[in-house]
């Protein structure tokens, strides 16, 4: 009795904190999907980039994690603005070719991972140590801070989105891309808003995963699929419905494992969306 | 001369959608273009608004040529569009709506200032003002798509077919209120189907038929025209 409830109570904990990492994945993949009309197939090489600045900010240079998380935030939010100016911007309207480029700078930058980290599995320092007591049962205090940093970015981007005037830009541009020319609103001054809020959201999330977890070059896969998948079940350009679904699938991730073993795993979530999909075509929270 | 339109040829895929159009206005003026569907209409008003460059041609505003800016730029020049079917933000708030449209303003009072004279001219806008856009009626909408092309403060206002699809009575004030805008000295080009609600309203008129203007003159005169008589008020 003792140990099961100890294992639900550690699997929920993991469960939100994945949660919370696929949620700071798929915000960024929607907000640039939605206002760029690009699939950032590259965003969890962003992630993993991102994780690895953390790793060499705190090893090598002994900054301390919160700050070194903040840096990285800024640089990858630098490199969106790079990313958006040089890549995406120059191929915009074209579909092929962004997915092309987009495919292309996954393999560049996982290949380059590869060759400068090594494929050996490294970590950085702990968000925070020891455990919080529920129920007689210890679940590390990690997990909570991870969610908390998740939490606080998801509020601090509604809040912008729904209270400044650039944030407001970024909602009348994704519903109305012409419309919002009509009233002034340029495109090329929110599209790379769009992908350095992304980018850097990415990287926070790299960061805690390789503070809870491990740092690999190819760390940026499962992210990345979940927060596709979660673009879909929550719906098109929805925020709230990448949160529900976030933390849907972190539940199930961290859940199901302990219950029903890896191979259940892999498949539910997809069966899942398929599910849903029969049911709400546009998702939970999608528009018509 | 507040605006000029110089021998506008604008072209889709190789297709010529404009032949070379010409018109003008003056101050204050308002003038409507009026045409069936496929004439170029809209086309015409997408040149003039930047959102598609034209092939040849001129476009002048105060006497500048204005057909190489970018759309924000001749918003800020004073040239603000209601585009054909109400493109509203549908899923923001009415208000949330019209406060993105002063996005280019810095005057945070001013806008403050037009968002209550806007509630005052339009008070369904008011009653609506935390709803979604796309929960309006059709007249409403339409209400909404001019209330935010006006927070651009525009010297010359393009309405594009604001008449589609409502009822007749919802058609006579959408009449009044494109009276009244003229009125308060806006210039205003109205670019219509309805012929009769569109020459009631305006000074002078134009007629375009598959890219090329057909006609001119004085809203009296074109009333009385055999040629508008026929095409265009079904007599």
């Amino acid at each position: 009795m003792e140990t099961s409830l100890s294992f639900v109570l550690q699997a929920i904990a993991n469960g939100l904190a994945m949660g919370g990492l696929y949620i700071l994945v798929a915000l960024g993949l929607t907000l640039i999907l939605s206002i760029m009309g690009i699939l950032q197939l590259a965003h969890g090489e962003i992630y993993m980039i991102g994780a690895y600045l953390v790793y060499y900010l705190t090893s090598s240079l002994g900054i301390s994690l919160y700050i070194a998380i903040l840096i990285s935030m800024g640089a990858m939010g630098l490199i969106g603005l790079v990313l958006e100016r040089g890549i995406f911007r120059p191929c915009k309207g074209d579909f092929l070719s962004v997915i092309t480029v987009a495919i292309a700078l996954t393999l560049i930058l996982r290949s380059y991972a590869v060759a400068q980290f090594g494929l050996f599995e490294r970590t950085v320092p702990k968000l925070a140590s020891g455990s919080l007591v529920f129920f007689g049962v210890a679940v590390p205090k990690d997990r909570f801070v991870a969610m908390l940093i998740a939490a606080a970015m998801s509020v601090a981007l509604y809040l912008f989105l729904k209270m400044t005037r650039y944030g407001q830009a970024m909602f009348a541009c994704a519903q109305n891309p012409e419309g919002a020319r009509l009233r002034g609103i340029n495109p090329d001054l929110i599209s790379p808003m769009a992908m350095m809020i992304g980018c850097a959201l990415a990287a926070a999330g790299g960061a805690i995963a390789g503070s809870i977890w491990m740092l690999t070059p190819t760390m940026g896969t499962l992210p990345l699929v979940k927060g596709l998948i979660i673009i879909v079940i929550g719906g098109m350009g929805s925020l709230s419905g990448a949160i529900v679904a976030g933390i849907f699938l972190g539940l199930m991730d961290g859940i199901i494992p302990v219950f029903f073993g890896p191979v259940v795993t892999s498949i539910a979530p997809l069966v899942i969306v398929v599910l849903i999909l029969l049911v709400k075509p546009q998702g939970l929270f999608g528009h018509g | 001369m507040l605006f000029q339109v110089k021998n506008l040829v604008v072209r889709y895929e190789g297709a010529e959608i404009l032949k070379g159009i010409s018109l003008e206005m003056e101050e204050g003026e308002i003038i409507t273009l009026i045409g069936n569907n496929g004439a170029g209409k809209t086309t015409a008003l997408r040149a003039i608004s930047g959102l598609k460059s034209p092939h040849s041609g001129e476009i002048l505003f105060r006497g500048q040529r204005i057909d190489n800016l970018l759309p924000q730029d001749i918003v800020k020049r004073g040239i603000s569009q209601v585009p054909e079917g109400r493109a509203l933000f549908p899923h923001m708030s009415v208000s949330e709506n019209i406060r993105i449209s002063g996005f280019l303003r810095n005057d945070k009072q001013g806008i403050k200032e037009d968002l209550d004279r806007i509630y005052d001219s339009f008070p369904v806008l008011k009653e609506r003002s935390a709803q979604r856009a796309s929960t309006l009626s059709g007249g409403e909408q339409q209400m909404l798509a001019i209330a935010m092309a006006l927070m651009a403060r525009p010297t010359l206002l393009l309405l594009d077919e604001p008449s589609t699809g409502l009822s007749p009575k919802m058609v006579t004030e959408i009449g009044r209120v494109i009276y009244n805008i003229h009125k308060s000295g806006t210039s205003v080009l109205l670019v219509e189907q309805n012929a009769n609600l569109a020459l009631s309203l305006a000074q002078r008129g134009y007629a375009i038929e598959t890219g090329k203007i057909v006609l001119s003159g004085f809203a009296g005169e074109l009333k009385k025209s055999e040629h508008v008589k026929r095409a265009y008020l079904g007599q």
